[in-house]
């Protein structure tokens, strides 16, 4: 068990190690031509572009790399994300809702697509990618039902220059990944509910033998999955003023990615939460160096493909030595 | 409520078919013509105003029905399925807007040889046996926005593009823009960002380009991605022009509130009202005037933006 949680830590460093090593390797590749003092990469203002940006992903990857740990599999992010910022922004717009009542409706379409999961996952028994394969397309037609294609401005709504309790809208996106994951890696590390998801995950049939209610966590981590990608989905229509039902269409596959990237392990019983948000990092510096090298466009998806098939590869190869 | 008529008529359609088609109409009820109107996808909300120019025009002409069906976004395959149910269901006409024009060709040409006139708005399929196309010439349409870039940049500068890699008129209009471009060798393409038809995407495309290029001369897009909500454009300072296709809501306001200086807009409500009236009209045996019916554009600036949008509400009011 020790030399288990050694490799968690050890996974999570060359996690981040990965993220920095990416960091230099494209701060030194953007150096400004003739050494010029403003560096279009390693400045702060982009720094926090990536953070932006990523913690869509990011915040949904802390659920999608709980529901791989505990051995499932979770392809409705997407779909929760853009549903999540059409009720959200239909409330706001169309029907003149308060901003607290909007969010909580957003939010509580992730309660119920998690709780339409486990329902299909525990008590229908279908295997959770076509559990949530049905999912994903049930709340992506959902959106599309509600919105008949129109699209929700709720930039509209919102004050310019609006500073939810002092803190700049830009800044939002990333405080809220950081908490969540701050207080989800807690809860998987230092809780009972935590170390349950990873015996799960690692052995199902023994968790069931020793005593762990293996409907209840598995309801909690499909719910607490749906919650977060709803989550990602209230933030992206606050923050990118929009509500719309083809938002984050195949984000789930990055999601997934940036868990599996980030050492989650797709037999379960293996990953991080802290793991999947520099998974999440990872992808996003990617996106944002990539459009900064002209002629990169054409090459940014086979790029991530290359990406999380070499990361995974190292991962395994860290895992057997560290065995 | 409408959802609830929808799922009435669903019932009334379950009944019907159990009672073994009690509820068809009396044989001498004069039949009206069904159009399916295709857009290229039901996701962008330009396509929403050519629905109402569509229906519009069914209610003027009185014997008209609009079967308005499309893909939920811009798939190719199942544009080309819909457009096939379409043909085996031997409806009276039917008006497309391509996903990709010569994809879609052989099945354009297999409505028509079963009977079903065919016209094509908004994107053509060329190499059809297609009657004609109402639209304005992408390509023309993209020479338009390079031209207003390069007078807004006196000549010379960087630019960066915008667009979608795939779809047959996004690569038109792109061309069209390159071609001006290429014309005056002082005015630097920098890079064409691909967005994918995300609009996040366009959003973050556009904050670290102008993160990379903070001196770009001017955003040129050939969609509406940049401009379908206000805060893309936030980080982009004053001294970047933009010139973006389409002008519906919010992008008119970002040219008000000077983040925008140009837009190109399309005839929305035309593309669903005149190749209704096409089909119509070729039902009753008059074929169009031409093959190629040029819509023309709407060029949208500070100028006049206040005169196009009461123009527009018109319009969406049915005026």
């Amino acid at each position: 068990m020790k030399r288990a949680g050694r490799i968690w830590h050890v996974r999570e460093a060359s996690t981040l190690a990965i993220l920095m090593l990416e960091i230099v390797f494209f701060g030194w590749y953007l150096w400004p031509d003739g050494g010029g003092s403003y560096h279009p990469f390693l400045n702060s203002s982009n720094a926090l572009l990536v953070l932006k940006y990523s913690s869509i992903y990011g915040i949904a990857a802390i659920g999608a790399a709980i529901v791989i740990i505990s051995g499932g599999i979770d392809l409705s992010p997407g779909a929760v994300i853009a549903l999540a910022s059409v009720a959200t922004g239909g409330l706001l717009v169309d029907a003149g809702w308060g901003l607290a009542p909007s969010i909580a409706a957003g939010l509580l379409v992730g309660v119920v697509s998690g709780l339409l999961v486990s329902l299909l996952v525990i008590v229908v028994q279908l295997p959770p990618f076509i559990a949530t394969l049905g999912a994903m397309g049930i709340v992506r037609g959902a959106g599309f039902i509600l919105t008949e294609g129109r699209y929700f401005d709720v930039s509209r709504i919102l004050p310019p220059g609006w500073r939810p309790l002092g803190i700049p809208l830009d800044w939002w996106p990333p405080v809220v990944m950081i908490v969540l994951a701050a207080v989800f890696q807690l809860m998987m590390h230092r809780l009972q509910w935590g170390r349950a998801v990873y015996a799960i995950g690692g052995n199902e049939t023994a968790a069931l033998f020793s005593g762990i209610s293996i409907g209840r966590i598995k309801t909690s981590v499909y719910l607490i999955s749906a919650t977060l990608a709803a989550v990602s989905g209230v933030v992206l229509a606050l923050v990118q003023g929009q509500g719309k039902a083809d938002l984050a269409m195949g984000y789930e596959l990055d999601i997934i990615a940036s868990a599996v990237v980030g050492g989650a392990s797709l037999s379960g019983g293996r990953g991080s939460v802290i793991g999947a948000v520099l998974g999440a990092l990872i992808f996003g510096v990617l996106r944002n160096a990539l459009a900064q090298i002209p002629g990169a466009t054409f090459y940014d998806r086979m790029i991530v493909g290359v990406v999380v098939i070499v990361i995974v590869v190292m991962d395994q190869i860290l895992v057997k030595r560290g065995a | 409520m409408r959802k609830a008529k929808i799922l009435s008529v669903m019932l009334l359609a379950v009944t019907a078919v159990g009672c073994g088609g009690s509820g068809t109409p009396p044989a001498d009820a004069p039949r009206k013509l069904r159009f399916a109107v295709i857009p290229k996808a039901l996701d962008l909300p330009v396509f929403d105003y050519a629905k109402v120019g569509a229906e519009r025009a069914a209610k003027q002409l009185g014997n008209v029905e609009v079967i308005w069906r499309g893909p939920e976004t811009g798939d190719q395959l199942k544009q080309k399925e819909i457009l096939e149910s379409f043909i085996t269901q031997r409806v009276d006409g039917i008006a497309i807007s391509c996903l990709n024009g010569d994809f879609l060709t052989d099945t354009i040409n297999r409505a028509m040889d079963a009977g079903i006139p065919v016209v094509t708005w908004d994107a053509d399929a060329p190499k059809s046996k297609r009657i004609a196309f109402y639209g304005v010439d992408d390509k023309a349409g993209g020479r338009i926005l390079g031209e207003e870039a390069v007078k807004l940049l006196n000549g010379k500068g960087t630019v960066a593009l915008m667009t979608t890699y795939g779809a047959t008129n996004l690569q038109r209009r792109l061309d069209g823009v390159l071609e001006v471009l290429a014309q005056h060798p002082d005015i630097k393409v920098i890079e064409t960002f691909d967005v994918k038809e995300d609009t996040v995407k366009a959003a973050e495309l556009i904050a670290t380009g102008t993160n990379r290029y903070p001196d770009l001369g001017a955003w040129i897009s050939v969609g509406g991605w940049p401009v379908f909500t206000r805060n893309a454009l936030t980080p982009v300072p004053k001294t970047t022009k933009v010139v973006a296709f389409d002008t519906i809501q919010p992008a008119p306001e970002l040219v008000k509130a000077g983040k925008v200086q140009i837009l190109v807009g399309q005839k929305y409500f035309g593309w669903g009202e005149e190749p209704v009236k096409m089909l119509a009209g070729i039902k009753a045996g008059k074929m169009p005037s031409a093959t190629i019916i040029d819509s023309g554009v709407d060029i949208v600036r500070a100028d006049n933006v206040d005169a196009y949008v009461a123009q527009f509400k018109k319009l969406e009011e049915g005026k």
